[in-house]
């Protein structure tokens, strides 16, 4: 099969779509391409389903045009419509008495004679479609007691089969845990690359679109926000209005949701660099500390969780070495700190300018942590501090901003 | 176990079990003169009780058990609900309520042709009036327990007329009606038989017919129209084919509970399969010879005496339905 990219297998224009009379989203306009895995974002109620269904048809538009391959979607009859549209729907079913091969053959209903007999056409199509997901060893297992992560894939597999051209799937990742979420999200990657399928999907996880993603699509106060590659759209703000966060901040740098804790009480500074101290500033963000760090270079992975997660960060940029005038400023930090984490890279010419730091902190009488020291257990750092009140509290989103742009 | 190897095992069942019925009860034939009967109509005794008997109510309870079953499975299919059936869902109640009307009152009797066309032709109108209400409400509620409720209260509408048109009727006309409201395929004529066949056979096929979007509702409208169906017109067809086929039967045999209900979990068991191309005539077959065992413990269990074949079908249906909801293999 060859993948014709380029042009656009679904264009959307001016639609309105709701039930009954009332409007949930209005003003649509999209247009998709082959080979492209697009995720729906939104909050809950915003109308991803809605308009999912109307996309597969479930539902009529309340007005406005959908052309699926060059002709109008409302002129395709079922069967015709069944040839080239799949989806993969939320809805729970569990049909007794079905092995995994029966319950994904029945994805072959547009092709089969009418009572259904699958050729041998068919049943490689089936198990194209297993292997494709990666659920061939289940194809004897009754349907009914698979797993959640299974029964999702072999429902994929199941629409798969069908030979879609466009793909709907409403949260194909809800209710999984992670490895199959994540193996899902892979599936449907694969499909568009390997098989030229457009993929719909509408997802929950902003971090997972951000990284799989080809167009995200945000949906909200009825109609579309933004849509676009995930590079452009996902910017810190946009998502944070969209899900209207307040508690969490988006970092489009790691494409994932960091909670900033700002603490009332405890300052720690944590001397980190290439990535060592990222783990550890979560950690204590988490715990409600109030984290300095420094001195960073701008192009650092602990650069970026440090700024999500709203903590005091010096930094310059990349260069040869720290600066003197940086390391100046950063030891008059470290004298209202609580206490040091160390987690310098060991023997990394660039950082070694921040050994001074950790040794100023000494001179003063800090108490020095290394970050490999069971940090979890941290109750008796905070008792011995009697010069703070210790109040954890989080930051809200814009606090946490101000605080980088300063 | 094949499918061809099971249908094979209980059609000989089936036969052997109608055998049975043909030379077991009041009067015995020895096996020997019922083939001798079978072969060249006599004119003695037994060969009366067998022709206009015997052989009538065999051939009405092979197609009536498999007319009762196929019904059961298309609703349970339609309401995606196992605990339905024509008996459950006050289907049979509605046939009975119309077949009381050309039974026990004389708007009819003015016209020209009587039962059982005339009859047959109100059961299935009853039926599909019944199944009018409970499809209003599904399609409101979604709830399986609201859909029973519903079916039920539905059939005691029914019954409350039946029994006022029943205190107004004259003596001679209700004892014919509680006869039939017994549910019985004793009495069956040839021609009734015929009108069973012609009508029966035919639906039937239809069923079979609808086994591949059938197949597809099984897991739900949504996905049955994403792959194809025209879901409307199937819905209709199936709820036509499974009203039609209750209707005719409650007509004729009166109401027969659990058949309906039981018989497709039976054949579900049986072929270990939910796929309705097996299950349709797995349900045929099953049912023929379930309502034949059935039939022959009515009528010999304590002979003379006649057992009402709706007794004799609850006391082993309801505990399947029990033990359908113990196992939580059903969800309310």
């Amino acid at each position: 099969m060859t993948v014709e990219r380029g042009d656009n297998i679904l264009e959307i224009s001016s639609l309105s779509i709701g039930y009954d009379n009332t409007t949930v989203v209005s003003g649509i306009d999209l247009h998709f391409k082959r080979g492209q895995l697009v995720c729906i974002l939104g909050p809950n109620g915003a109308g991803k389903t809605t308009l999912l269904r109307v996309l597969s048809r479930h539902l009529k538009p309340i007005s406005g045009k959908i052309v699926l391959k060059g002709r109008e979607l409302s002129s395709y009859t079922q069967l015709e419509l069944a040839r080239v549209m799949a989806v993969v729907l939320t809805e729970r079913v569990a049909p007794p008495l079905f092995s995994v091969y029966q319950f994904v053959a029945l994805g072959r209903y547009p092709y089969t004679d009418f009572l259904g007999r699958l050729k041998p056409d068919d049943d490689k199509a089936v198990q194209d479609a297993l292997a494709l997901v990666g659920a061939d060893m289940l194809s004897q297992r009754d349907f009914q007691g698979l797993s959640d992560g299974e029964r999702q894939k072999v429902l994929l597999a199941r629409a798969l089969c069908q030979g879609p051209e466009v793909l709907i799937l409403d949260e194909p990742t809800a209710h999984l845990d992670l490895k199959h979420r994540l193996e899902v999200m892979g599936i449907l990657r694969n499909l568009t690359r390997e098989r030229g399928i457009l993929v719909i999907a509408s997802l929950h996880d902003v971090d997972v679109a951000a990284k799989v993603a080809d167009v995200v699509v945000m949906v909200k106060d009825g109609k579309i926000t933004e849509w676009g590659p995930p590079e452009e759209v996902l910017k810190a703000k946009k998502v944070e209005s969209l899900y209207e966060l307040e508690n969490a901040v988006f970092s489009s740098k790691l494409g994932t949701l960091e909670l900033p804790a700002k603490g009332q009480g405890p300052q720690v500074f944590v001397v980190g660099g290439n990535g060592e101290g990222a783990g550890v500033m979560r950690l204590l963000a988490k715990k409600g500390f109030k984290v300095s760090t420094g001195v960073l270079f701008k192009n650092d992975l602990d650069y970026f969780v440090a700024r999500a997660l709203g903590a005091n960060i010096l930094s310059q940029e990349p260069s040869g070495s720290i600066s003197r005038d940086m390391l100046l400023r950063a030891e008059k930090l470290l004298s209202n700190c609580l206490f040091l984490v160390d987690a310098l890279p060991v023997g990394i010419e660039a950082f070694k300018g921040n050994q001074r730091l950790v040794e100023r902190a000494r001179e003063l009488g800090i108490e020095v942590v290394s970050k490999d020291v069971d940090l979890l257990n941290l109750e008796h750092l905070i008792k011995d501090a009697s010069r703070v009140t210790f109040k954890p509290r989080l930051c809200t989103a814009k606090e946490a901003r101000n605080d980088f742009f300063d | 176990m094949k499918p061809a190897v099971t249908f094979s095992l209980l059609l000989i069942l089936v036969i052997a079990l109608s055998l049975v019925n043909l030379v077991y009860g009041g009067v015995s034939i020895p096996f020997e003169r019922l083939l001798d009967i079978l072969a060249h109509q006599g004119d003695g005794v037994d060969s009366i009780i067998l022709w206009d008997i015997r052989l009538p109510r065999a051939i009405a309870t092979i197609l009536g058990g498999a007319i009762l079953s196929v019904s059961g499975l298309l609703l349970q299919v339609y309401f995606r609900n196992p605990v339905v059936g024509p008996f459950i869902l006050g289907i049979s109640s509605g046939a009975t309520l119309m077949v009381s009307l050309v039974m026990l009152t004389t708007l009819f009797l003015k016209l020209p042709f009587h039962s059982p066309y005339i009859t047959t032709a109100f059961g299935m109108v009853g039926s599909f009036l019944v199944v009018a209400v409970v499809v209003a409400v599904a399609s409101r509620v979604k709830s399986g327990i609201t859909l029973l409720i519903v079916g039920l209260m539905v059939g005691y509408m029914c019954h409350s007329v039946t029994s006022i048109l029943m205190a107004f009727a004259e003596k001679q006309q209700i004892k014919g009606f509680v006869l039939w409201q017994l549910g019985s395929f004793n009495g069956f004529k040839w021609d009734e038989i015929g009108l069973l066949f012609m009508a029966g056979v035919p639906l039937m096929i239809m069923a079979y017919g609808l086994s591949k979007p059938l197949n597809a509702l099984l897991l739900g409208e949504d996905y049955a129209l994403s792959m194809g169906i025209d879901v409307r017109k199937t819905r209709m067809a199936l709820l036509f084919v499974a009203c039609a086929l209750a209707g005719l039967i409650t007509a004729l045999a009166g109401p027969v509970a659990f058949i309906g209900l039981a018989v497709p979990h039976m054949a579900r068991m049986i072929f270990a399969t939910s796929d309705n191309r097996i299950l349709i005539p797995g349900v045929i077959l099953t049912g023929a010879l379930v309502t034949s065992l059935c039939d022959l413990v009515a009528r010999n269990l304590l002979s003379p005496v006649e057992l009402p074949l709706s007794a004799i079908t609850a006391f082993f249906g309801a505990p399947v339905v029990i033990s359908l909801l113990m196992k939580r293999r059903v969800k309310l």
